[in-house]
């Protein structure tokens, strides 16, 4: 599901721009995509959900740009998110970090990535991916002890 | 506190970064242009535009010098992809344009750069001549806190921009992405512009 990027496919596959972006609606789960791609922290499995939303907190407030994960893998990075100014943060979707949202949006693809501009939430289904049933907090030093629930 | 916690975070090593994709597809065009033209002063004192005097590709970040977030993560990879780049045979210049003029001064900025990221070129301005800059990249400054040292901690854009040596956009780079992909990316402009 997660096929890396073949080092001889991105050689072989040089810039070229061509058509205009398309309108997507897109379900997922609005990830953190530093811990999720770098794998620093854990797994896939581990990074997302309840059990990583401190950190993705921490990493959305520090500038990690925000992913939609889509259940087929598929993630899209978060180029604007609806009520966003700007386009080029990735710093002021605190609210709906690990939610799991229906988006609808233009998706434009760019050197092997895909870059979704968010017009509209049109589902916000909160918080539902319980992770941390299985992998409690991930990291654990993300909440500190004097705030960690006895 | 938050300062601490996220520098944890974020000082975990990229190397195993990558990017996922389904399948390669063709490139489309970003919906909105980035760049165009500015005049600001780099860390030598010296008046600087979006041309790059030696005709080299830019790498853009905007930031700060005493920045504990994602600066300490996007400035090591742009040094870091500035240096594989070079030893591949493609110069680039790598840029830091300050969202703090008053932190960042052409005294302090280039130590302050030279600590953790070096060979990165840093420029100030006054503050109407760097909203002018940030608005040209699409990118928002807003103050999150200050911290107990009285630091001032600020959000602002994150991803590094590729621009020609004229100053026009090529691409945009998440930094989320392995400093080996980067360089990927980037040949494959320089490849372009090269003809």
């Amino acid at each position: 599901m997660r096929a890396m990027i073949p080092l001889a496919l991105a050689a072989l596959a040089g810039p070229a721009l061509a058509a205009d972006g398309e309108r997507v609606q897109v379900t997922g789960e609005v990830i953190d995509t530093w811990c999720y791609f770098s794998g620093v922290m854990g797994g896939p499995d581990a990074v997302v959900g309840t059990a990583h939303h401190t950190c993705a907190l921490w990493c959305s407030a520090g500038g990690i740009p925000v992913g939609l994960l889509a259940p087929d893998g598929t993630v899209y990075m978060v180029l604007k998110m609806e009520g966003d100014d700007e386009n080029a943060g990735g710093d002021t979707n605190l609210r709906i970090a690990s939610h799991t949202i229906e988006a609808d949006g233009m998706l434009y693809r760019r050197d092997g990535l895909n870059y979704l501009i968010v017009e509209e939430v049109i589902a916000d289904q909160d918080i539902v991916n319980a992770t941390h049933e299985d992998f409690g907090v991930i990291p654990g030093f993300a909440i500190p002890d004097s705030e960690a629930p006895e | 506190m938050r300062a601490t916690l996220l520098a944890l975070v974020l000082a975990f090593p990229a190397a195993a970064q990558q990017a996922t994709v389904e399948a390669k597809l063709p490139d489309t065009l970003f919906p909105s242009n980035f760049g165009g033209a500015y005049t600001l002063t780099d860390h030598h004192g010296e008046r600087r535009t979006e041309v790059d005097p030696q005709g080299n590709l830019q790498l853009v970040f905007f930031g700060y010098a005493t920045c504990e977030a994602i600066c300490t993560v996007a400035l090591p990879i742009m040094s870091e992809m500035t240096d594989a780049l070079s030893a591949r045979g493609t110069d680039v210049t790598p840029l830091v344009i300050t969202i703090d003029p008053e932190t960042d001064t052409v005294e302090s900025m280039g130590p302050a750069l030279d600590a953790f990221a070096p060979g990165l070129t840093g420029l100030t301005g006054t503050e109407a001549e760097l909203a002018h800059a940030r608005d040209l990249f699409h990118v928002e400054k807003t103050l999150l806190f200050t911290d107990p040292r009285g630091v001032d901690v600020y959000a602002h854009g994150s991803h590094i921009y590729v621009m020609d040596g004229d100053g026009a956009f090529l691409t945009l780079l998440p930094p989320v992405l392995s400093v080996e992909r980067m360089v990927e990316i980037v040949e494959g402009y320089a490849a372009e512009a090269a003809g």
